[in-house]
């Protein structure tokens, strides 16, 4: 066989996707070493993508002045992502369940009346209206998980890793007299464990990432989260420094604020950061399957 | 052997129907929770689109406020041009983000396909999909550090080069490029994965018989990988049809902060209404282009699944 290789391709191929990476990891590149500068050497020279005067003193900041805070944030976002995600697997595997059940005759309607809010939504306002002013949501904890228990996508996800599994383990369990709560949590649940902890996974980065619902929802500043935080820390920092009362104010200002920011960007990365070696693989079959079905 | 041991084929039935009854009413409640969140955060909000003819005031509330007729869409049209503007800003977006993201994505899933080494493979694409994982807050906050005025990379870059720096922020059409940018560098690297995978799965013995013919590289991937990844973005940009009047809020609230400057390009609906309603408590134009944007959105949801279905009947959703 005559393979025409083209080297200058083949290279080609290698730098693009090479710097296509590169430019993926070199803004966070830049947020740790503006972190770990001092806030002299950044006001004086601006960015940088190395660190200016190598310190910890920005850190040594928050965790003094703004320890509470912080520990606050980051707790609340702990708190939900964990109850979250508990919460929001067990009601979209068992709504999945449902509609691959064998043999049920209403499956199809729930599999469409989960499917029609893809269509049609009442759009964000009298979502707002009815969260604040009916189910009082706002301002309190329940308020930043309970709107997104089911995602109707990943509950077809599920629905498919249910598929998969074999009809006669669910027969021979049923011929044994094993009713649908049984066969749920001692069959499904763990003979899907590769779908939930895929779905699992879409949920934990959904809620930690979330900023939807307390910019909605959320006053209340022992409820902000470490993505709201930043929010507003950012829209704060922004708005300080689009007015003239920086200019004047900007030398009597002591907090580290231009350090600040990106220490706060790396301290919300960072769990993310710790645990993406782990998850990746389970985040690439999640797309694999649903790319699969289409 | 007496009846009981031998049930008549009618007792049979009825009992198979009770038990079944029985069975079905534990899926009932199996799918309770999901039916409640469903209820509570997607049906009601749908009926609360009668707003539009009501003259919304916090006490009554949704259910309790006066009618209004169509005085809401008075409003709305006396107020078309920020309408308009809306819908422009999600549609152009929108249609930015797809043209150059699907372009990207299916650019580096036929070059990660082309690459030899599995351990450049590996790394390159765990490197390339991590900015999916990252807010945009934090990616707003770390696009401020690369553009602000004085103290920005870029912008020091353009002046080590002998240039005048940008005031990115200030520039609503320049920004519209960073967006782009932006949403390039957050999704691309997950996009490639999905096309990358369908890559995957297309038959070896295509190539070795292209191979035997003395294709090319260069036709190996012109004349049989790009064709086999057609389906996919076909059916990919269909389905983000539907999606066209929805905003990301929280990419325009994260990477901009709402800065004025940058309306004029980034008021996308969603922000629109945020900044109307929920900012400024004027509900009932707002809720007329909620409504607006809720029709039409169905009506585009539709005319894609047309579109799906003459494409490929197994493509369409329902």
């Amino acid at each position: 066989m005559a393979i025409r290789e083209n080297r200058t391709l083949l290279i080609f191929f290698y730098v693009f996707i090479g710097v296509f990476a590169a430019i993926c990891l070199i803004p966070f590149i830049l947020a740790v070493s503006g972190s770990l500068s001092s806030e002299a050497k950044i006001a004086a020279n601006g960015y940088s993508f190395l660190p200016q005067g190598l310190t910890l003193d920005t850190y040594k900041f928050m965790f003094g002045s703004k320890s509470d805070e912080i520990i606050r944030g980051y707790l609340n976002s702990v708190s939900i992502t964990v109850l979250g995600t508990v919460s929001a697997v067990l009601v979209t595997s068992a709504y999945a369940y449902v509609i691959t059940a064998k043999g049920f005759r209403f499956r199809g309607a729930f599999a469409f009346f989960a499917y029609f809010t893809m269509l049609f939504s009442g759009g964000t306002l009298p979502w707002y209206i009815l969260t604040t002013k009916y189910y009082h949501l706002n301002d309190t904890l329940a308020g930043l998980f309970l709107p997104y228990l089911l995602n109707v996508f990943l509950m077809y996800l599920q629905a498919n890793y249910f598929k998969s599994i074999p009809h006669e383990v669910v027969e021979s369990a049923q011929i044994d007299g094993a009713g649908h709560y049984l066969i749920f949590f001692r069959i499904m649940l763990p003979l899907g464990r590769v779908g939930l902890v895929t779905i699992a996974l879409f949920y934990a980065l959904q809620f930690w990432n979330d900023f939807f619902l307390p910019l909605m929802l959320v006053t209340d500043e022992k409820l902000f989260t470490i993505q709201y935080m930043m929010y507003y820390m950012m829209a704060n920092i922004q708005f300080l420094a689009s007015g003239n009362a920086s200019r004047i104010s900007g030398a009597l200002i002591a907090p580290p604020l231009e350090t600040a920011k990106l220490a706060m960007t790396c301290l919300t990365v960072l769990p993310i950061a710790i645990l993406y070696p782990f998850l990746q693989r389970y985040f690439v079959r999640g797309i694999v399957v649903g790319s699969v079905k289409g | 052997m007496t009846e009981k041991a031998y049930p008549t084929p009618k007792a049979q039935g009825r009992s198979k129907w009770l038990r079944s009854l029985r069975n079905d009413s534990s899926l009932f409640l199996l799918a309770l929770p999901g039916v409640i969140a469903l209820i509570l955060f997607a049906y009601l909000p749908m009926s609360g689109l009668i707003l539009v003819f009501k003259n919304y005031n916090f006490n009554g509330g949704i259910f309790g406020s006066p009618w209004a007729g169509f005085d809401n869409f008075d409003f709305f049209f006396s107020s078309m041009d920020s309408a308009i503007r809306a819908t422009r800003n999600t549609v152009m977006l929108n249609v930015l983000y797809m043209l150059t993201g699907t372009f990207f994505s299916v650019a580096l899933a036929i070059a990660l396909n082309e690459l030899r080494s599995k351990g450049y493979i590996k790394i390159t694409q765990s490197v390339m999909f991590f900015p999916y994982f990252i807010s945009w807050i934090v990616i707003g906050a770390i696009l401020f550090s690369l553009l602000d005025f004085e103290k920005g990379i870029v912008n020091r870059m353009l002046e080590g080069i002998g240039m005048q720096p940008i005031d990115w922020y200030a520039h609503p059409w320049l920004f519209v490029v960073v967006l782009v940018l932006a949403n390039i560098w957050k999704s691309a690297g997950h996009g490639a994965i999905i096309y990358y995978a369908v890559l995957q799965g297309v038959d070896t013995s295509y190539y070795e018989a292209a191979r035997i013919d003395g294709a090319s590289r260069w036709q190996l991937i012109t004349k049989i990988t790009l064709p086999m990844l057609i389906p996919s973005i076909i059916l990919l940009t269909l389905l983000s049809i539907g999606g066209m009047l929805k905003g990301d809020l929280s990419m325009i609230m994260g990477v901009t902060f709402l800065n004025p400057l940058l309306l004029p390009t980034t008021d996308i609906i969603d922000v629109f209404v945020y900044r109307t309603a929920i900012r400024s408590g004027e509900f009932g134009f707002a809720s007329a282009i909620t409504l607006y944007q809720s029709v039409f959105g169905l009506v585009l949801v539709l005319v894609a699944n047309k579109l799906a279905g003459w494409y490929d009947r197994d493509s369409k959703l329902f």
